[in-house]
């Protein structure tokens, strides 16, 4: 992920004055000005920010130490149980949550990063039209096209009828990810969805980490003895880490917190943490215990990514 | 390593990168190809890396033919155009990078003295993008010397440089030649790197070489317009053969030159000049048996023009022997060319040798060319000074800037509007400004022919 620079408002040189000698306010002013203007430019998306973002996290904050009923009303009582009951009821979801992101994302990460790399260094002429068809399934809604998977995995359908002859389901049902004569709604379900939605995350930053590669980079390793297959692990792949981390991020952190997926492909023993949330948000209104795990959700995938990032060693990366 | 290119060409679709090209690289030689940009010579460089496969042909390092090869089993190391170094590698694994893929376990001591050899021993840490433009050349000549590679090719290393450190850079990649040895092939557009650096120069025009030679022979013998502006600047004016005398260009159809007992007098066509050629010499040795009819009729017979040189020729000759049936090979000595320019007085001379042209026959067109600091002004009241035997012009000076080390002039004379001079600023003669007749005069041997029949300004342009 790119850090953002900090913002130095350093005073720019003095203009050249072209105002007449005592008139020394009107040149500071037009500093001063200049000098805020880096904090004009900040304002839109600051209260954009500050209204949609800060106001509810705060008031889910205090939502998630509340306790009380729909019918008595709910006040702020520091009842910090909500946590530890989430984790205990809902640890189960948290896990599976967790496995099916990582999951999707290394699949997303097998599957995109071939794709990115040709489109980025072989596709020629063809880049645009790749990149557009890369981006083309966002031209419909995400629910629809998880219904179209519905589709696409139902039982005696062509997809399934196909693994099953091959006896690839006998090897994932063996497994766990599958039952014998279904795919959808078992766990292997989820993860082609997650896999299949969250794609384009991975494939677009790994695209543009790998065209900026310098072309003679590749060259200049073969210059220097490198195998293709060397050149590709000593140069491209050390060289598009920067996408890897955020193409990772951008599939894993919405894939973590997602539950059309779930919901559509599996059955009640795929829910993941979302759905739960979900269920208590709108089906239990439990909405301190919701909170609450919202809060958690968000804190593990803080705390999951700022490992990875310290792992993947970003200052490390160009 | 000797590299032998024979018959290698390239093409990109319709494109002819590189047309099939003979090119012989002696071993410890630092080779240069030289030429404006799209001549193929970075093209060439390419196909003896292996980053790029010859249409046709093939390249012989030493004995072993490598046109299949792939780059990274070609003894060959490359310092490309801005570097390529790998920004993610520090300075000593950039270096070291060779040497770890052919398995050197070691590479601590090669790598210090090779930073040593390029005068970067303490930056070994750093990254490729915390260097300046110079310490990166380094490094990339570095990462490519220490694989002692069989030849070094580089890729318009100095490119990137400003002129101060190109300078410096310039000599210092000579000083390592000369320290490991290697063959260097050296691609670049600089006529003034090339001649400070290479000891041999292929000036490439249209993905075919031009010319090939040393330096000094490139610069004080062009063969063609492009080579003559595109190294330094020419004087190229188009002048009419007069005489031929002796010379090396022997044949059939050489016998035939500027003999005979014509009695013509006069241009057939009417441009209106005089006749000239009264101050042929025969300096030659041998019988003349050529004859004036005969050349008329080797040529266009249509064209008047040939047969009054022709006749002229012969009205020349009588006591002139020629020298033409001289068998021996060595018979350039002594061989001269006589031409006349538009307006032009006196004929100007030059040695055969010096004629690059194909035709050299009497009524013959060929561009005269002359570098601008071989030529000397005189002013017109110190005509009788010049010494006899110098080729000359005459002309009005029409510009005059002051270079501090030399003056620069343009003078106006009838074989060519915009004649350039270069005088050293040694002893000014105040009189020369512009305005002022003056006498142009260089010695005959430094004068050189060309052939016509091509575009005059070839290779200005590309500057």
């Amino acid at each position: 992920m790119t850090a953002v620079a900090p913002v130095t408002p350093s005073a720019p040189p003095p203009p050249p004055s072209n105002t007449l000698p005592g008139d020394g306010e009107g040149v500071r002013g037009r500093r001063a000005r200049r000098r805020l203007t880096p904090y004009w430019l900040l304002l839109p998306a600051g209260l954009w920010l500050a209204v949609f973002f800060v106001a509810p996290l705060v008031y889910q904050a205090s939502t998630s130490v509340q306790s009380g009923s729909l019918e008595e009303g709910f006040r702020v009582t520091w009842q910090f149980s909500h946590y530890t009951d989430a984790l205990s009821t809902y640890g189960e979801h948290f896990l599976r949550s967790f496995a099916y992101a990582a999951s999707a994302t290394v699949l997303c990460l097998v599957i995109g990063y071939p794709l990115a790399y040709m489109i980025a260094f072989r596709a020629g002429r063809w880049r645009n039209l790749l990149l557009v068809m890369v981006i083309a399934p966002f031209f419909t809604s995400f629910l629809i096209r998880t219904l179209a998977w519905k589709t696409i995995l139902s039982d005696g359908g062509p997809v399934v009828g196909a693994l099953s002859a091959l006896h690839v389901l006998d090897v994932t049902s063996w497994l766990g990810l599958t039952g014998s004569e279904r795919v959808l709604a078992t766990p292997l379900a989820v993860v082609c969805g997650l896999t299949y939605n969250f794609l384009p995350f991975m494939i677009l930053p790994l695209y543009s980490s790998l065209e900026r590669i310098d072309t003679a980079l590749h060259e200049a390793a073969r210059d220097l003895y490198a195998k293709p297959v060397t050149t590709f692990r000593k140069v491209t792949f050390p060289l598009s880490l920067p996408g890897v981390v955020a193409g990772t991020l951008l599939t894993f952190i919405p894939a973590s917190g997602d539950y059309i997926n779930a919901q559509l492909l599996g059955s009640p023993n795929e829910q993941m943490v979302g759905n739960a949330i979900q269920k208590q948000f709108l089906n239990v209104l439990d909405y301190p215990t919701a909170a609450a795990m919202s809060f958690l959700l968000m804190a593990l995938i803080l705390i999951m990514v700022s490992v990875y990032m310290r792992k993947a060693g970003t200052e490390e990366l160009v | 390593m000797t590299i032998t290119l024979s018959g290698v060409s390239k093409t990109f679709g319709d494109f002819t990168a590189v047309h099939p090209l003979d090119l012989t690289i002696p071993e410890g030689s630092f080779f240069a190809l030289l030429g404006a940009s799209g001549c193929g010579k970075t093209t060439t460089l390419r196909m003896i890396a292996g980053l790029e496969e010859p249409t046709s042909g093939s390249i012989l390092l030493g004995e072993e033919d490598i046109t299949r090869l792939p780059p990274h089993e070609r003894p060959v190391n490359t310092v490309f155009q801005n570097y390529a170094l790998f920004p993610h590698l520090d300075v000593k694994e950039n270096v070291a990078f060779g040497l770890r893929r052919r398995g050197v376990k070691s590479v601590s001591k090669q790598v210090a003295e090779i930073l040593d050899l390029v005068q970067l021993g303490e930056l070994s840490r750093r990254k490729p993008l915390q260097l300046s433009g110079g310490q990166q050349q380094r490094v990339a000549l570095a990462r490519a010397l220490i694989n002692r590679p069989r030849v070094l090719l580089l890729d318009e290393p100095l490119g990137a440089l400003d002129l101060k450190l190109r300078r410096q850079m310039q000599l210092e990649l000579k000083r390592i030649q000369v320290e490991v040895g290697i063959t260097f092939v050296h691609v670049t557009h600089d006529q003034e790197e090339a001649m400070t650096m290479a000891d041999r120069v292929a000036v490439m025009y249209g993905g075919k070489v031009e010319q090939l030679g040393p330096p000094a022979e490139l610069y004080e013998h062009p063969r063609s317009t492009f080579v003559a502006n595109f190294l330094g600047t020419s004087n190229l004016f188009e002048a009419e053969i007069v005489f031929r005398e002796a010379g090396r260009r022997e044949g059939a159809s050489g016998a035939g030159a500027g003999n005979g007992e014509g009695t013509g007098s006069g241009r057939a066509k009417g441009s209106g000049e005089g006749t000239v050629v009264a101050g042929a010499k025969g300096t030659g040795k041998g019988k003349g048996v050529g004859e004036a009819k005969g050349i008329a009729e080797g040529k266009d017979v249509g064209e008047g023009e040939a047969e009054a040189s022709a006749a002229a020729a012969g009205r020349a000759s009588g006591e002139v022997s020629h020298a033409g049936q001289d068998s021996s090979s060595g018979a350039s000595v002594g061989g001269e060319l006589q031409v006349k320019v538009p307006g032009g007085d006196d004929l100007l001379r030059l040695p055969l040798d010096r004629c690059a042209a194909g035709e050299t026959e009497a009524g013959g067109k060929v561009l005269i060319g002359v570098r601008p600091e071989k030529i000397t002004l005189a002013h017109t009241d110190d005509a009788g000074s010049v010494p006899e035997g110098r080729n000359r012009l005459t002309g009005r000076i029409t510009d005059a800037s002051y270079l501090g080390v030399s003056l620069q002039y343009v003078v106006e004379t009838s074989a060519c509007p915009e004649l350039t001079v270069y005088e050293q600023n040694i002893e000014r003669d105040t009189r020369l400004v512009p305005g002022e007749q003056v006498v142009l005069h260089w010695r005959p041997a430094h004068t050189f022919a060309l052939d016509a029949a091509q575009d005059v300004a070839a290779g200005e342009e590309a500057l």
